[in-house]
């Protein structure tokens, strides 16, 4: 067991490049009526990543263990799916558990955030692979998307590099939370004509550069950018404007509710992979103060957001991960606090491609151990992948050479695919 | 169920509970050492506390018992309580000490009555809309304040177990609600650090505070950290006494400083903010009837001793583990601290031949 009381890894820090790209864009409003809703793509499959940052307590959330030894004061309650709980801190989810799945045997043996964040990411404990927002952005996204492939709205800058070996249109693009975005206009001094000719320049100087030996690979990234940013511009009306009245009493007038908000339009203007993270679990000291504050916060919130989903029918094709990059300890510290755990925990799953109302894998009576479908990473990433309907058996084609998309030493879990 | 009847006025005085105001002899704080431990096998303490006439101790832990031990008596002589369905947070006894209120987070206050050799509860008061967080009996001992998850405050009438009043105002978590020694009023601290006076009969606020110092938000995770962990009122009524925290830095990780609030309750002035240099938390203060503050904390696991015009302590006693609550015998010569190592420790504050 690793203790990180400072946290203060490179993962925490504020990534230039991210900064960057988060500062050209941010924003809420939402756009999309029911109505508009119910005419989107059904056949278009969506992923909707909610990441609780910092490793959410699988026994205050999807493994409660009441009156055990390391139980903690919480209560499970009954959820709509009969002989299933979950902590009570999560009442408005335990009324909509026919809509999710859990997965309580996670061991990824690590304990680092790090490492952790990127194995659920990359279904892989080491190497340079691309996550698994990107690897969906690239096999789901249309040709004609109206938005960037793999969306994050964060309130916090972490540093990402997703794309791996993949084309950089598929990286992750950090939305600076649910602030109205700067730079989505162009300066008042270049007219739509000077504009047009900067980028015939543009493209004429990575042409030339391209034909000198450049490196494809550092064209094509700024050439993501720029699509990128041209997408956003194209539809900065989904970043203006205020959330209805309406909206914000029922998903919070907090951060994370704007945020969600925000989620909920870019799913139903054209998204592909959205990301949001909710902060604040990695709580070394007074755990359950922590869970009690921000279970609250994102229990009610994301259930409004998965009620929209399946309201307007898009949930049956957007495949909804809630997920950490590992649990907290089962023993309870001087502090009140859990310490860093990926040896026996849970996440959630549920819509695209997922059997609901299932519960895949046990702990041990306290806790401590998996005692039963043991999985990692490396299964998940497989089994989002194939909810997706995405062969994650098969391989990437990088010019000559082939990588495997999931890891071969791994296999989905089977229980869970619909 | 709230009727504005008045709950001070009419109250025949009955006994007064017998608080710690006869100084022992030999009190010498200096020589502070432990007579006896008790323990438990599993889990860490989380509470406890001596009956007025100094007969039992009881405490709580991270499991949900309370354990009751003769306070002379050995190891052997425990007892288990069994009734609430999560931790205890919080204990309070009856005037004449026949009853123990006990304070949850399963929403509840139960209430046992402390002599029967095998206490089971008489009730279990389903209190708050979440955690109960803390009890206080009132001086009289005809009320049971509480305070929980709901932002409310509660008064019981402790015959017939009736809700009486309840006080709304709080924003956030009150942590801790106690009786002024006139019976006329309480005092509550909330998570943000606000201090709110209110007036038992009118149910309204009449003074308010700001204790920020005693609050932190941690910008990096986007959360509060505050709230008193022990709140006494000196036996005079003079002084309010406030344990928690100050100087967060890192909320998540516990990086921040024990802090003692020493508050001249008539002026409303903030005598003394006794922070200590040490990392960790505040649990549990006492005025001691020798005239000195008295305070426990964790997981450095100190007693800390002042002097009510000092800024520093005079004295400083190791504990085995964090101190996480405090609370002295009637005659004031002991004090058990229930620790995060398991042990409920009882110290003399004397030396050993005294």
């Amino acid at each position: 067991m690793q203790r990180d009381h400072g946290c203060h890894r490179i993962d925490h820090s504020l990534s230039r490049r991210g900064f960057l790209a988060s500062g050209a864009v941010a924003g809420v409003a939402g756009l999309c009526t029911p109505g508009v809703a119910k005419e989107i793509d059904k056949k278009q499959k969506r992923v909707l990543q909610v990441f609780l940052q910092g490793g959410v307590s699988q026994l205050e959330s999807w493994d409660p263990k009441p009156g055990t030894l390391y139980g903690g004061p919480f209560r499970a309650i009954p959820t709509s799916v009969p002989g299933m709980h979950i902590s009570e801190l999560l009442p408005h989810t335990a009324q909509r558990m026919h809509l999710l799945s859990i997965v309580r045997g996670i061991n990824l043996k690590t304990n680092s955030h790090h490492d952790g964040r990127l194995f659920m990411e990359m279904g892989r404990r080491a190497g340079e692979f691309p996550y698994m927002g990107s690897v969906a952005a690239k096999y789901l996204m249309p040709n004609d998307a109206p938005l960037p492939g793999y969306l994050h709205v964060t309130t916090r800058g972490l540093t990402d590099d997703t794309h791996a070996f993949l084309d950089a249109r598929y990286g992750q693009l950090k939305l600076a939370g649910h602030k109205v975005p700067d730079n989505l206009l162009p300066p008042k001094t270049v007219s739509n004509d000077s504009a047009l000719r900067s980028r015939a320049l543009l493209k004429r100087l990575n042409t030339r550069f391209a034909g000198r030996g450049g490196q494809k690979s550092f064209i094509d990234s700024y050439n993501a950018s720029f699509e990128m940013a041209e997408k956003l511009m194209a539809r900065r009306a989904l970043f203006e404007g205020e959330p209805s009245g309406q909206d914000l009493d029922r998903y919070g007038r907090h951060s994370f509710g704007r945020n969600c908000l925000l989620a909920r339009t870019l799913l139903e203007n054209g998204g592909t992979v959205v990301k949001v993270t909710h902060h604040g679990y990695d709580t070394h000291a007074e755990n359950f103060n922590f869970h009690l504050e921000q279970l609250g916060e994102f229990d009610k919130t994301f259930c409004m957001l998965l009620d929209d989903l399946h309201e307007s029918g898009m949930l049956e094709s957007t495949l909804v991960m809630i997920y950490s990059e590992f649990g907290r300890t089962p023993k309870i510290n001087v502090r009140y606090g859990r310490d860093h755990w990926g040896s026996a925990w849970s996440i959630a799953l549920g819509g695209q491609g997922i059997t609901p109302g299932a519960i895949v894998g046990a702990t041990n009576t306290d806790g401590t151990e998996v005692s039963d479908r043991e999985v990692d990473g490396g299964h998940l990433f497989h089994t989002y992948l194939q909810a997706l309907g995405i062969d994650s058996t098969e391989y990437h084609t990088l010019g000559g050479r082939k990588v495997p998309i999931g890891d071969p030493a791994r296999e989905p879990i089977g229980e869970l695919l619909a | 169920m709230t009727t504005r009847r008045s709950l001070t006025s009419a109250v025949e005085t009955p006994p007064a509970p017998p608080l710690p105001r006869d100084v022992p002899p030999g009190i010498n704080v200096v020589k502070t050492h432990v007579v006896r431990t008790f323990s438990i096998d599993d889990v860490p303490l989380t509470t406890c506390r001596i009956d007025p006439t100094g007969s039992y101790v009881v405490a709580a832990a991270e499991n949900f018992h309370i354990y009751r031990w003769p306070l002379s008596g050995p190891q052997s002589a425990r007892t288990i309580l069994h009734g609430h369905n999560s931790w205890v947070r919080s204990f309070d006894f009856s005037a004449d000490g026949n009853w123990l209120y006990s304070g949850g987070y399963d929403d509840r206050i139960g209430i046992w009555p402390l002599h029967d050799p095998k206490p089971s509860p008489q009730r279990m008061l389903v209190a708050h809309d979440g955690w109960v967080r803390w009890v206080r009996t009132s001086p009289d001992g005809r009320l049971l304040a509480s305070c929980g998850n709901d932002n409310l405050l509660k008064l019981w009438d402790t015959r017939t177990w009736e809700l009486v009043r309840v006080f709304e105002g709080h924003k956030r978590y009150p942590y801790a609600v106690v009786f002024h020694p006139d019976g006329k009023r309480l005092a509550s601290f909330d998570l943000m650090g606000v201090i709110k006076e209110w007036e038992i009969d009118s149910g309204k606020v009449t003074r308010q505070w700001d204790a920020k110092f005693m609050w932190g938000f941690d910008k990096k995770f986007r959360a509060d950290m505050g709230g008193a962990r022990d709140m006494r009122f000196s036996p005079d009524g003079k002084y309010l006494a406030v344990a928690g925290l100050t100087e967060v830095t890192n909320a998540f990780a516990g990086v921040h400083k024990p802090m003692v609030l020493l508050m001249d309750w008539e002026s409303g002035e903030f005598t003394k903010k006794l922070k200590l240099d040490t990392r960790g938390m505040a649990w549990g203060v006492r005025f001691h009837p020798d005239g000195f503050l008295v305070a426990s904390g964790a997981p450095s696991g100190s007693l800390w001793f002042w002097k009510l015009d000092a800024d520093k302590p005079f004295h400083t006693f190791k504990l085995t583990g964090g101190g996480r609550a405090l609370d002295l015998s009637p005659d004031g010569r002991q004090a058990a601290i229930a620790q995060t190592d398991r042990k409920l420790q009882i110290v003399q504050f004397t030396g050993k031949t005294a």
